[in-house]
């Protein structure tokens, strides 16, 4: 077959760059992929593909970096949002829509008892952590190192635009590490809020690490015994491990949990859940926004959490990351090379063994990317209900010959 | 205390200080590497035989000797001359460019070493500063790009020990090299990244963790005065990326400091 070209796309990065800045600002940056081989903007998609504006194909293992978990324009989500927005998408007030959304979460979410709206992670993980402070009434918020939970100031890499006053209360800990979590408590005294942590690590530029046994048991202790508030950030990893939210999968029990990519299969939309005993600080927080009662976005999340449901569609993205990690592993292998594969089969992470630098994975995923197949080189991978095994079959031939460009130009 | 008596005797603020870390280690030794490539700058260097210290209070110190056509620096040593600035302040003065004189503690009677090193002082600052006409020259160009680069990756090393706004991304820093290379030819720079120290070098290094590659000499001069968005360079394919971008990414922050302190 012949390789993509992106014409189009670096033509309209060009004019992108005139009035925008960086062109492309953000995690879709051509810079974080592999440029000049990766498709620079979208045009349409249709269940587990889509295609750039040059025209070509692919089939997507990124899902827009988590939002699409059914697939791109799902029939039965986009029709229950049709419906609302003939009925009117945003008001005065909220819609009965609201109401409908948060009974449905706190019945499929475990331990559960209230939730707001907002649009992005960001928001809502934002939100926890006032929530907590003020539940507490103390300052200081404990993170995993590496740890991303969005780009609010507290949060936020880098240091573009922020003062050390931003996270002077914000100290890290490192993953599975409870002792280091316990040593921060201790120092700080009755002023710990906050603990907040992801369902699992999953740093961008480094392998996805699961839970100890004992990690979330022993953060909940320490918790439960300093009167500190556990927050899960379960924006990337909700509606991918269970529909229950990611501690019913790993067995936890946290105060307050956040959700959004995948909630309404690309409607903007995110939660935050909490415990009862949180409700009343939850209530003291003012938190709005002008988008955050859309009924649109909350009509698209009712229609993909039955779907998600109806579909079995968490055990069915289970079995084609299976299939897409084992094949990817042996395809390697047969080739004399071999990989690493990190994570959750639904959200899996792929690497090239004993190397650090990225290389031959810049090399996979480009070469990939130029006959049709989107695997990001430096960050997870997000699969969807509508990855069918004739997608993957297809996803590992295209793999292969990218093993085979790698074999040849980097050798073993 | 204020005016002069007080510049010279309160601490230097923060700012100052990382300025004048970076005049000393970051400017200064770009000397050595103008003796190496500048053909009239390594004459002069070839009459030469001195050790110049520059010493600030409450501040850096560094000594710079140029022995017949060769030349090198240290942070400690005696030296045989010996100027002094009595504040940070002074000395990023005098850098900029003010009539600011160092006093002499000694060494004075070194008056035509002292000379030959303020001509190549002088050509130093050409090269950081060029004109249109200078840079229209290709060989001063590439001289030019190559003395920037290795300002602003050995200022990096500043930022990186002194700028409290950086201390979080220099944390999380991991070790590895960075390889700047301007195409096709060069000039080539690296910067070597251990346990949160940078240190920048002329040339390249073998097997870099990272590659960042600058498509021409002139895309080069418009990145050092800040005309270029790196971001949007590297999607129009100006500057090639490769390699370990988590570093890259990281080290950026340093390097967007830069021009914050040097101008």
């Amino acid at each position: 077959m012949a390789l993509y070209s992106f014409d189009k796309s670096l033509a309209l990065f060009e004019r992108a760059c005139r009035v925008i800045p960086s062109g492309i600002p953000g995690h879709t940056s051509p810079a974080f992929n592999v440029p000049g081989s990766f498709p620079y903007f979208a045009q349409s998609g249709k269940g587990c593909r889509y295609k750039d504006v040059d025209g070509n194909e692919y089939i997507d293992f990124m899902a827009a970096y988590g939002p699409i978990v059914l697939g791109y324009n799902d029939p039965v989500v986009d029709a229950a949002a049709q419906r609302q927005r003939e009925a009117g998408g945003l008001f005065n007030h909220p819609t009965e829509r609201s109401v409908e959304l948060a009974e449905r979460l706190l019945s499929l979410v475990s331990d559960m008892q209230w939730a707001v709206f907002a649009r992005n992670g960001s928001d809502v993980t934002s939100y926890a952590i006032s929530v907590a402070r003020e539940h507490t009434q103390r300052r200081k918020v404990l993170m995993v190192e590496g740890a991303y939970h969005g780009v609010q100031a507290w949060c936020r890499s880098g240091t573009g635009g922020l003062i050390p006053e931003d996270y002077e209360h914000v100290h890290t800990f490192h993953w599975n590490d409870a002792t280091e979590a316990l040593d921060l408590v201790k120092r700080y005294k009755d002023d710990v809020a906050c603990i907040i942590v992801t369902p699992f690590h999953h740093p961008a530029f480094g392998d996805q690490v699961l839970p100890a046994p004992s990690f979330f048991a022993d953060l909940r202790r320490i918790c439960d015994e300093n009167g500190i508030v556990l927050a899960l950030d379960d924006v990337r990893a909700g509606f991918r491990l269970s529909m229950h939210g990611s501690h019913a999968y790993f067995g936890f029990s946290p105060d307050l949990t956040c959700f959004s990519k995948a909630i309404a299969n690309g409607y903007t939309l995110s939660a935050c859940l909490g415990k009862a005993a949180l409700k009343a600080a939850a209530s003291r927080v003012f938190f709005t926004g002008s988008f955050f009662g859309g009924a649109v976005e909350m009509a698209a999340a009712l229609a993909t959490l039955d779907e998600l449901e109806r579909r079995d569609a968490i055990a069915h993205m289970m079995k084609m990351g299976t299939m897409l990690q084992d094949g990817l592993k042996e395809l390697a292998r047969a080739r004399g090379l071999e990989v690493v594969v990190s994570g959750p089969p639904t959200i899996p992470y792929m690497r090239f063994a004993n190397e650090t630098n990225f290389r031959r994975m810049q090399r996979f995923s480009g070469e990939a990317a130029r006959r049709g197949v989107i695997f990001h080189p430096h960050h997870n991978w997000f699969m969807m209900e509508a990855h069918k095994e004739e997608d993957i079959r297809q996803a590992l031939d295209v793999a292969d010959k990218c093993f085979e460009v790698v074999k040849k130009e980097f050798g073993g | 205390m204020t005016g002069l008596l007080g510049e010279c005797m309160n601490p230097p603020d923060l700012r100052d200080l990382i300025l004048a870390h970076m005049h000393l280690h970051a400017v200064l030794p770009r000397i050595v590497d103008l003796i190496r490539i500048d053909d009239e700058s390594t004459r002069v260097a070839q009459e030469m035989d001195v050790s110049i210290a520059f010493a600030v209070r409450g501040g850096p110190y560094l000594v710079l000797k140029v022995s017949r056509g060769v030349a090198g620096v240290s942070t400690s040593g005696l030296a045989d001359v010996v100027l002094f600035f009595p504040s940070c302040r002074r000395l990023n003065r005098m850098f900029q460019g003010e009539k600011v004189n160092p006093i002499p503690l000694w060494g004075l009677h070194r008056f035509r070493d002292l000379k030959r090193f303020s001509s190549l002082s002088d050509r130093l600052t050409r090269h950081l500063k060029p004109s249109e006409q200078d840079l229209s020259d290709e060989a001063f160009r590439r001289r030019h790009v190559e003395l920037s680069l290795l300002v602003g990756l050995a200022a990096c090393g500043v930022i990186a020990k002194l700028d409290p706004r950086v201390q979080r991304v220099v944390k999380g820093l991991h070790a590895g090299t960075i390889q700047y290379s301007v195409l096709p030819n060069g000039p080539h720079a690296y910067v070597e990244v251990q346990h949160g120290t940078v240190s920048a070098f002329a040339g390249r290094v073998p097997a870099p963790s990272a590659t960042i590659e600058l498509k021409d000499l002139k895309f080069a001069v418009q990145l050092i005065r800040g005309e270029v968005d790196p971001f949007a360079a590297s999607g129009l394919g100006d500057i090639r990326l490769s390699g370990d971008l988590h570093l890259v990414d990281l080290f950026n922050n340093l390097f967007d400091r830069v021009g914050l302190y040097l101008k």
